[in-house]
């Protein structure tokens, strides 16, 4: 035993300092692994200074972003779109339009059909009027909306789907002087349309008009709405794909996939 | 004579690998005193028996009161907030080449003994 005690007692140690090794070394190579390697302080203070600035960037931007949130004002917006729309009523300055049938007696030559109001004037007079900066119109207390159009059915004439009985009343709201302007100019609607056919014709100008809100509904079954992310380019003039049938084809309408 | 630590070792190694563990980052410098302290036994030990008179227990006893003294002294140091636990590195160096020159020249002279006796 006292011959070979001492191998007993080195290798034990020797052991100890293996296994010693063994943990200190993954304790190393963990550690090596977690934290970056820089070795020196000047490298973490460039690091830190390259941080910093980049930090103060960040906060400067984010000061930014709150104060756009705080300037971003939903209510506003909402009130604007719900003007454009047209669901809300609106009171402004503007001019209204009285525009009568033709109000002397006919001769027997003369073809009634010419001296009464017609749809396309009253388009045409509103589409003068938007084109000249009017913010709303009314024709006999309908409002014109986007989807509103004009048409005609016998006798009468639809807005909408609203049937109007003469005297056509148009209200409009917008900077007066150039409404009027816009209808008067020579060569304009009231020389054009008007004074041929010798319609009445009343402009007057007005402080402050009532104008009802858009009382139909808005249904739509077809359409949907596009993200703003997916939205696809508009083509440009000439590049559209124009589908037109050749001419010579009539007015036959064929529902794309449908067997007729 | 070099095989015995070089078969600890090993075997250590071994069984080091076999098991899970690993030092706590805190504690880092303490093995490093304890790999010392046992570096310094083993070159102790192998001095002692080429000298002829290896014991045992005293062998223990040495290894186990210089590995307490040396972390002692460490964690000593850093309560206080010196680096004394360089002083005990120091130590274990200075005794460790100290005991690998004698082993040498234990080494060297039973070398040349078998020589000569040839």
């Amino acid at each position: 035993m006292s011959k070979h005690s001492w191998k007993i007692g080195v290798g034990l140690a020797s052991m100890l300092l293996g296994m010693l090794l063994v943990f200190q070394f993954r304790t190393e190579t963990n550690v090596k692994t977690y934290l970056p390697q820089f070795t020196t302080a000047s490298e973490l203070g460039i690091k830190w200074n390259r941080m910093q600035t980049d930090l103060n960037k960040k906060e400067e931007e984010l000061k930014r972003l709150r104060q756009l949130i705080q300037e971003y004002n939903q209510e506003e917006e909402l009130k604007s779109l719900r003007m454009a729309a047209g669901v809300t009523p609106l009171r402004g300055p503007g001019v209204e339009i009285t525009l009568t049938d033709v109000q002397r007696p006919l001769k027997s030559y003369e073809d009634p059909n010419l001296f009464i109001v017609h749809y396309d004037q009253l388009e045409l007079l509103v589409n003068e009027l938007w084109a000249a900066g009017a913010e709303a119109v009314v024709v006999n207390g309908e409002r014109l909306v986007a989807q509103t159009g004009f048409s005609c059915a016998g006798t009468t004439i639809l807005v909408g789907t609203r049937k109007l009985a003469p005297p056509y009343i148009i209200r409009a709201i917008g900077d007066a002087v150039t409404l009027k302007a816009a209808l008067t100019i020579p060569g304009g609607f009231i020389d054009s349309q008007i004074l041929p056919f010798e319609l009445g014709i009343k402009i007057e100008i007005k402080d402050s008009l009532y104008l009802p809100p858009y009382r139909g509904s808005s249904v739509f079954n077809y359409a949907a709405v596009v993200p703003e992310e997916t939205e696809e380019p508009t083509p440009v003039d000439g590049e559209a794909e124009v589908e037109t049938d050749e001419a010579g084809e009539g007015w036959e309408i064929v529902g794309e996939g449908e067997v007729l | 004579m070099l095989l015995i630590p070089l078969i600890g070792i090993a075997l250590g190694v071994g069984i080091g690998l076999f098991l899970p563990w690993e030092i706590p980052l805190s504690y880092k410098n303490y093995t490093a005193l304890a790999i010392l302290a046992t570096v310094d036994a083993i070159f102790g030990g192998m001095r002692a028996e080429l000298e002829g008179n290896f014991i045992f227990s005293k062998f223990i006893v040495s290894f186990f009161a210089n590995a307490l003294l040396a972390v002692g002294l460490a964690y000593f140091g850093y309560s206080i907030g010196i680096d004394i636990y360089l002083g005990a590195v120091v130590a274990f160096s200075i005794r460790l080449f100290n005991n690998l020159s004698l082993i040498r020249e234990f080494l060297l002279i039973r070398y040349r003994q078998r020589g000569n006796e040839q």
